[in-house]
């Protein structure tokens, strides 16, 4: 019974009355939003051309194109240009994610606690070190907090409509995540076998290279590969500011009214990002303890 | 000297026993592989993908990116000594009329109310996924019915689909079939994270300790009292932390929808954009990084005091 009451304590996460403090607070908040936000009843109810779409989008979910709804001979066979869109998603993510690994690896190790930790010296140098983590967790917090699509907005604006600014995009935001996980999985390893190092003589970047980052790679590992399934979402939606992935694909056959297109498409995705998740899912199973 | 680097009998059977252990060491085929694909996958994306930026390289394009910097600097001190007075002036006049803060305090909004919906979905329906709730006889290792196994099985599956789609493809597909409001971005975002919800909370209450449902159960409890008057209090504070990690990612999603032409802060950044006014678009995601922060310290502090109890 004990590890039973144990389990529903630690489950319920708190006294009852904060829990429902917190729960009514955020129902009043939403009952304010409503009167915030331009939310009348009547914009949930289609208007006549919105019921046209719906009935004509939604009545073809089940019969994706095959082909073109518009045959034309000069294109391209309909199949093989969703494999391509969905081919330039995967590459596109696998770009923006392949900068972001190398983002999080560097800023990972700058942050953590692990890597700064005091080994005594002089104190005008420990100042230093305690003020360049701050700066760095900074550098990390700023690239976290700015969404990839406003970061490509910035760099469309400069680079101009090309695949580097789009990987870029992606890579600022998700290395700056990487950076924050990478650093706190490495910060919850035990330190016995790093202190053991150091009381060998091993240097700091050994120390941490050999004593603490083989016990949190498993976890790192997996961390990543979920990153990169959602690395796939935001490469597909980047589509819609021109750069050629799947959603660019999606936003065209769309303002072509071929409906049935649309949905090749989102199935396309749909299966793009499913594949993933079973991936990574596979994965921590048979590697994450 | 070289007496000490000689190999003797003693190292040659240490490095054996060190090459024996290399041997026994477990090997996830599985983790290799994947590992492997990725690495390639990164590599084509840098050949096959153009992703290298060449233009970087051409004199014109240079100038491009010098020119976008220079216009990132407020406009009434291009071309001036930095004042921090002209500087304030500036950061007040712009944001009254880019009307920024309004559509910062709209996305706070927008944020609330849909992850507000997520999570009542996601408390209405995760128990018909649950495997502990949904069968012919909770909590007992009976077997079930195909009947039962099917309706989990679909509401599992309607949380995949829910989450499949990116918020902005939802978004963008909704704002064609409903007159324009902020319910398409409210709906999106709220779909998006019903799915998410929806499989945690239903995976809470598979976990939840069997002992207090089964006595309930014992004494006669119906399989929506069992559900609703006990395995949701038990799984709530899991739900709340789940509801604040999400929301943090709301508020960031609910700023991006704008621009698609809801009104968040997402709207002005894009209408500063059109315009070129690049010193007000940077000011205004400025704007939005204050409103990300503000909301992780929120989330960060709440579950924090949830927790502390």
């Amino acid at each position: 019974m004990a590890p039973d009451a144990n389990g529903a304590r630690r489950l319920r996460g708190g006294a009852p009355g904060r829990r429902a403090a917190v729960l009514l607070g955020l129902v009043v908040l939403a009952l304010l939003a409503l009167a915030v936000l331009d939310t009348p009843a009547s914009g949930l109810v289609p208007s006549a051309s919105g019921v046209e779409v719906a009935k004509r989008f939604l009545g073809t979910a089940l019969r994706p194109a095959l082909d073109y709804q518009e045959a034309h001979p000069d294109f391209e066979p309909f199949l093989w240009k969703v494999a391509k869109g969905a081919w330039r998603t995967v590459l596109l993510a696998a770009g923006g994610m392949s900068l972001a690994l190398v983002f999080g690896a560097v800023l990972g190790v700058f942050s953590s606690d692990a890597w700064w930790e005091d080994r005594g010296g002089r104190g005008a140098r420990r100042a230093a070190r305690g003020s360049v983590q701050a700066a760095l967790r900074l550098v990390i917090a700023l690239m976290r907090s700015v969404h990839e699509l406003l970061w490509a907005v910035l760099f469309l604006a400069a680079f101009g409509l090309t695949p580097f600014a789009a990987a870029l995009a992606i890579a600022i935001p998700y290395g700056g995540t990487l950076a924050k996980v990478f650093a706190e999985m490495v910060d919850e390893e035990p330190r016995a076998a790093a202190h053991a190092l150091r009381a060998m003589g091993a240097s700091r970047a050994s120390e941490y290279v050999l004593g603490l980052v083989p016990g949190a790679m498993s976890n790192v590992i997996a961390y990543a590969f979920y990153r990169f399934e959602c690395s796939l979402r935001s490469a597909a939606v980047m589509g819609f500011f021109g750069i050629p992935t799947l959603g660019y694909d999606l936003q065209l056959a769309w303002n072509d009214l071929a409906y049935r297109e649309v949905w090749t498409y989102v199935y396309a995705m749909t299966a793009l990002v499913l594949l993933f998740e079973a991936w990574s899912a596979g994965l921590r199973k048979r590697f994450v303890a | 000297m070289s007496a000490s680097h000689a190999i003797t009998a003693d190292d040659a059977a240490r490095l054996a026993r060190v090459a024996e252990l290399r041997r026994r060491r477990p090997v996830n085929r599985y983790l290799r592989v994947s590992l492997v694909l990725c690495g390639v996958l990164g590599v084509v994306a840098w050949i096959a993908g153009d992703l290298f930026p060449r233009f970087l390289f051409d004199e014109a394009s240079r100038r491009n990116v010098a020119r976008f910097l220079g216009e990132l600097r407020p406009e009434p001190l291009q071309g001036e000594p930095w004042d921090w007075g002209v500087f304030a002036q500036w950061v007040r006049e712009t944001l009254v009329h880019t009307r920024g803060l309004g559509d910062a305090w709209r996305t706070f909004n927008l944020a609330v109310l849909a992850i507000v919906l997520a999570g009542t979905f996601a408390a209405l329906v995760a128990p018909l996924g649950a495997r502990t709730l949904a069968t012919r006889d909770p909590l007992s290792d009976a077997p079930d019915t195909a009947g039962w196994r099917w309706l989990r099985r679909v509401v599992r599956l309607g949380f995949v689909l829910l989450r499949a789609l990116p918020e902005y493809v939802l978004a963008f597909l909704l704002m064609a079939m409903l007159p324009s409001s902020a319910w398409p971005a409210v709906l999106a975002l709220a779909m998006h994270n019903a799915g998410i919800l929806g499989r945690l909370h239903s995976e809470t209450l598979e976990n939840l300790p069997a002992g207090p449902l089964r006595s309930l159960r014992q004494a006669g409890a119906t399989r929506a009292q069992l559900a609703f008057a006990a395995g949701f209090p038990l799984a709530l504070g899991r739900l709340l932390l789940y509801v604040f990690y999400r929301y943090e990612t709301c508020v960031r999603e609910a700023t991006v929808l704008g621009i698609l032409g809801i009104r968040t802060l997402g709207y002005s950044i894009q209408d500063a954009r059109s315009k070129l006014y690049y010193d007000e678009m940077l000011l205004l995601i400025l704007l939005s990084v204050v409103l990300v922060l503000a909301a992780d310290a929120a989330s960060v502090f709440v579950r924090r005091w949830l927790r502390r109890a």
